[in-house]
């Protein structure tokens, strides 16, 4: 039992020193890794803010007959098990599914588009609810003033930015962190779909797990990186308002 | 309003930009071969990699999976070019008109490994007798058995051994556990458990190596020719996919079984150790039938003048 504890932590701090040993020497194929991660996880953020922001002011600024249920099944999704969204993606691009003649199953544009359809409804879903919790009087205000329609989304979305940066803080934390959808469409190509949660896995399974621990503090100091770039974002508004 | 609309603008621009970097990137020549979780975990591939690629010209892409799974990708047109090791479905996947030509290219074996000690006192040179001490141990509670249970080759070989002893409805059974895992893993799952497995020799000497004590598991047999592990390439049929990237699963296939490509997965090592042996052209020897045709086919397409 003492053994198997020392080896326990003796792992750990291979790892550990490992993982900036990786980083100091500027591995080729961990910082190639790290960098596939890091672009696929934000651009579906980017892409999921993109098309999540605009969907879910029109769900909280409009009354249309379902709209509690529109926003329960947008809920929903935001816990949607990435593995169910790899598998629904996968049958989308493979070449014998609709989307076939794409061409881009086992790509890094394949795993973008399957976490962008995991941020997605997390931006949404967050959009909605911050939209919501606006002051009514404000709205009240800005009808009442009869300000063009576009002017008025401005205004409200301007109010409800802490909310929207928590969401893409949600929907980064969400696509960074998954393995199985990822695994799925990109396959775990060693140099060209191979990110930091899949070679996680795959360095588990081998039983490298000093590495697969380098790896797992590498995903955290990134993830640490851009939330700290967005938190700051979000404290230098605060103090605006 | 001017701020609306340049804020407006903005983002639509973004967005345009980065789909654009997203979908338009130039995606290069490559090849995608379906394979077994044992070369690509014994680091077989990673290997080859550069070998192939300075040769051809042509990335060597791999998604490793149970041979049942690499099946089914390429039954869907998802990939180029198969290499597995279960014979009945990949002479099931050519019957059934979806690939054309099937060569066996190289071979290791399987061996039964346990927990340190034998508990079982598996220890055979005859893997049924080995197999059949595990039941027992484990019916009286003294053994447990982790299966692949993925429809791998590994599995589907698990099974016959099985059912040449006679003894079906595994699932039901206490002693037997079904990991539904890739060989690694279902070989930590076994040193974990103290439980017995059958795991392709390759997979089990990276794991011990990367591994070390920490691995508690010994084989318990090995040698049997029922636990014969041969690998084949098999070529997909290119009418019935005509989006597969032909030209290169033909060079993949040439490359691996050129005297290069023969060469280096003879020379590939694990911790010091050989683990796959090169055999297309010559499986008389170990017992296969031969494969006169295939090699035929195989000579002509590269006398055809391919780049190996």
């Amino acid at each position: 039992m003492w053994c198997d504890s020392m080896g326990w932590i003796e792992i750990f701090l291979d790892g550990i020193s490992e993982a900036f040993g990786l980083i100091l020497s500027s591995d080729a194929e961990i910082l190639g890794i790290a960098a596939l991660s890091l672009k696929v996880s934000m651009i579906a953020t980017l892409l999921g803010a993109a098309f999540g922001v605009p969907l879910g002011f029109l769900i909280a600024s409009r009354s249309f007959y379902g709209r509690s249920l529109t926003i329960a099944v947008i809920n929903t999704f935001m816990g949607i098990p990435p593995v169910v969204v790899g598998l629904a993606v996968y049958l989308l691009l493979s070449s014998s599914g609709p989307l076939g003649f794409l061409s881009i199953l086992y790509t890094p544009q394949a795993m973008i588009l399957a976490q962008t359809l995991l941020t997605f409804p997390v931006v949404c879903g967050l959009t909605v609810s911050s939209i919501l919790a606006l002051d009514q009087r404000l709205k009240e205000t800005l009808q009442s003033l009869s300000a063009p329609k576009l002017w008025e989304a401005f205004i409200l979305l301007r109010e409800s930015r802490i909310g929207l940066i928590t969401a893409v803080i949600a929907a980064f934390g969400a696509a960074i962190s998954e393995v199985g959808a990822i695994m799925m469409v990109g396959g775990n190509i060693l140099g060209y779909t191979r990110a930091l949660t899949t070679a996680i896995m795959l360095y588990t399974n081998t039983g490298e797990f000093a590495l697969a621990i380098a790896l797992g503090i590498i995903l955290l100091l990134l993830s640490f990186g851009v939330n700290l770039a967005l938190t700051i974002l979000q404290m230098r508004y605060r103090k605006k308002r | 309003m001017d701020h609306a609309k340049l804020a407006l603008l903005a983002s639509a621009t973004i967005v345009a930009v980065l789909l654009g970097v997203a979908f338009l990137g130039p995606s290069g020549e490559r090849v995608i071969v379906a394979t077994t979780t044992s070369t690509a975990d014994s680091g077989l591939m990673d290997y080859l990699k550069p070998y192939f690629e300075a040769e051809c010209g042509t990335s060597l892409s791999w998604i490793s999976l149970g041979s049942g799974q690499a099946v089914a990708v390429a039954s869907r047109g998802d990939a180029d070019v198969l290499l597995i090791h279960d014979r009945e479905r990949e002479e099931q996947f050519v019957s059934s008109g979806n690939g054309t030509l099937r060569v066996t290219v190289f071979y290791n074996d399987f061996i039964i490994v346990g927990p340190i000690g034998d508990p079982a006192n598996a220890s055979s040179r005859d893997a049924k007798v080995s197999m059949g001490s595990i039941a027992n141990a484990g019916r009286s509670g003294a053994a447990l058995f982790v299966s692949r249970g993925d429809n791998s080759g590994t599995h589907a070989l698990e099974k016959r051994l099985w059912a040449a002893l006679g003894i079906g409805e595994l699932e039901n059974l206490g002693w037997y556990k079904s990991a539904g895992s890739g060989m690694s893993a279902t070989l930590r799952l076994a040193s974990e458990l103290g439980a017995y497995t059958l795991a392709d020799r390759a997979t089990f000497c990276r794991l011990k190596g990367s591994m070390g004590e920490a691995l508690r598991l010994e084989v318990v047999c090995e040698g049997d020719p029922s636990l014969l592990n041969p690998y084949s390439v098999v070529l997909l049929n290119s009418s019935r996919y005509p989006k597969i990237r032909y030209e290169q699963a033909i060079d993949f296939l040439l490359f691996i079984t050129s005297p290069e490509g023969q060469g280096l997965v003879g020379n590939f090592t694990v911790s010091g150790e050989r683990v796959f042996f090169p055999i297309y052209g010559k499986t008389e020897s170990i017992g296969l039938p031969p494969e006169d045709e295939a090699v035929a086919i195989i000579e002509a397409l590269r006398t055809r003048g391919h780049v190996v």
